[in-house]
């Protein structure tokens, strides 16, 4: 199985933000979660992907081919869903069609209209009619019409409602069984991963914390819940991070099984990436 | 490339309509024999396209169109193309019904003046086109707007004064005095000043981050 997606030591400076190393691999048929707080660099690497910024430093690799290099052949068989950036809103979905037709060689109008169809967008409105739900379906109908081999999604579900929500990511779920496509999808809506991502890759303040399988990290990771005195006896290095709450110690830990084998304490919960993210950001070391 | 210039078409289709308005109230005054506006026409052109970086700007669809298949070279291409194309449509019409008109008006055509005059307006046009593109690539359409607009108009009413004022048959005169080579001339001018404006803004936009 060999990797759609290889980054490695991406950097890109700015004047008050920095992307530090970033690196991280994407499997080909498979699902990338990838998960961090406002600001935190999504977008950022999202963009030196698709080489909307430029001057960065680093490798990136997409089937395998440098991404600057190989440009045009290799966004024959990307579809994106970018955070605001689409086509200019008097457009009608036709134009879209019409448009898409004359760059994509493997555009499939089909689809693209059995697409809207699903969605109930009509192709003969203007965007600038559509609510922000209805955007979001028409970006995520125009980046998956082109049979895309990698699909860039920044935030696609966001402004959608839990049912087209819903809807959304049983289609990407269907591409992925049928199409042996692959899938980096940043969002904040980290429930939605749960259910569908393979791997988690999280990233904070510029710099990856973590990316690993989402199995290995929700089955592993856990939350301890202790009091004060519980939590004095736990040894720094077997803990990430800690919160304190109004009753009670919040404890993130790598590994459910061997943290209970050493400590006598009952409360270790699940963890969600919701969670996860909260401790990583907000707790104590 | 054509999925590009498909786009932008779409986008300025609504001001067809305008454009049309204004050929026919040009028809309409030059067989009452009133002012000649046909110089406004092409002009119009570049001012349209100038209005749909506007609403890419809006819909940052600078940034989005970079993630398609060679979205960053295209979308510049795609801006020249169209805008000299419809600028060649527009001066074709004009030039064919400002034949008409003096063949209504004087039941002759002037031939050259009508083709001198047009010939002008053509090399103002691409002026503009070409002063202006690298300049909205490079400082965005909003800041460039005042630029713009000064140039325009200061070109209109330069064409227009002249055309009040001033017998444009003695530039006939002078052009068929050197014969065909001014006209080789200023052709192979203006297709230098396109494809060097169009080389910087390729090479502004190829290094533009969003």
């Amino acid at each position: 199985m060999g990797n759609i997606l290889e980054i490695k030591n991406l950097c890109k400076k700015y004047d008050n933000f920095e992307l530090k190393n970033i690196s991280f691999t994407l499997p080909k048929g498979m699902i990338m979660g990838f998960i961090g707080e406002n600001g935190a660099g999504k977008t950022t690497t999202i963009k030196a992907i698709l080489d909307i910024i430029k001057s960065y430093t680093g490798e990136i690799k997409i089937f395998g081919l440098d991404n600057r290099k190989y440009d045009e052949k290799i966004k024959e068989d990307i579809g994106v869903v970018l955070d605001d950036m689409f086509f200019p809103e008097i457009l009608t979905p036709d134009d879209i069609n019409n448009t898409m037709k004359g760059i994509y060689k493997n555009w499939d109008s089909n689809m693209f209209s059995d697409y809207l169809k699903k969605f109930s967008l009509l192709s003969n409105k203007q965007i600038k009619t559509f609510s922000k739900g209805m955007r979001k379906k028409l970006e995520i109908a125009t980046a998956l019409s082109h049979h895309p081999k990698l699909l860039i999604l920044d935030e696609p579900t966001s402004g959608l409602d839990p049912v087209a929500r819903a809807e959304v990511i049983q289609i990407f779920q269907s591409i992925l069984e049928k199409d042996e496509c692959s899938i980096l999808l940043s969002s904040h809506i980290t429930t939605d991963l749960e259910h569908i991502a393979d791997y988690i890759t999280f990233i904070n303040n510029g710099e990856i914390v973590l990316s690993k399988t989402t199995n290995e990290l929700l089955d592993k990771y856990g939350i301890v819940k202790c009091t004060e005195k519980e939590f004095k006896e736990i040894d720094k290095k077997d803990y990430i991070k800690y919160k304190k709450t109004k009753y009670e110690y919040e404890v993130l830990v790598e590994n459910k099984k061997d943290f209970k084998s050493k400590y006598n304490i009952a409360v270790i919960d699940k963890i969600t990436l919701d969670d996860l993210m909260v401790l990583m950001i907000k707790g104590e070391e | 490339m054509i999925g590009f210039i498909k786009k932008d078409l779409a986008m300025i289709k609504s001001n067809f309509k305008l454009l049309g308005v204004l050929i026919f109230v040009y028809a309409i005054m030059g067989l009452m024999g009133k002012m000649d506006i046909s110089f406004i026409l092409p002009f119009m052109c570049v001012m349209i396209m100038i209005s749909s970086f506007s609403y890419d700007n809006y819909n940052k669809w600078d940034a989005y169109c970079i993630s398609l298949p060679n979205g960053r070279k295209n979308s510049v291409k795609s801006k020249y193309i169209t805008t000299i194309l419809m600028t060649l449509m527009v001066c074709l019409i004009t030039i064919i019904l400002s034949f008409i008109i003096s063949y209504v008006n004087t039941k002759t055509i002037n031939y050259e003046q009508i083709l001198v005059t047009m010939f002008g307006t053509l090399f103002g046009t691409l002026l503009v086109l070409t002063i202006m593109y690298p300049i909205i690539y490079k400082f965005g359409v909003e800041k460039a707007r005042i630029g713009i607009f000064l140039l325009v108009f200061g070109i209109v009413i330069v064409f227009g004064f002249l055309s009040q004022y001033i017998d444009l048959s003695f530039i006939a005169k002078t052009l068929s005095f050197l014969e065909n080579y001014i006209v080789i001339i200023l052709v192979i001018i203006m297709i230098a000043m396109v494809y060097i404006s169009y080389k910087v803004s390729e090479k502004i936009f190829s290094k533009k981050e969003f």
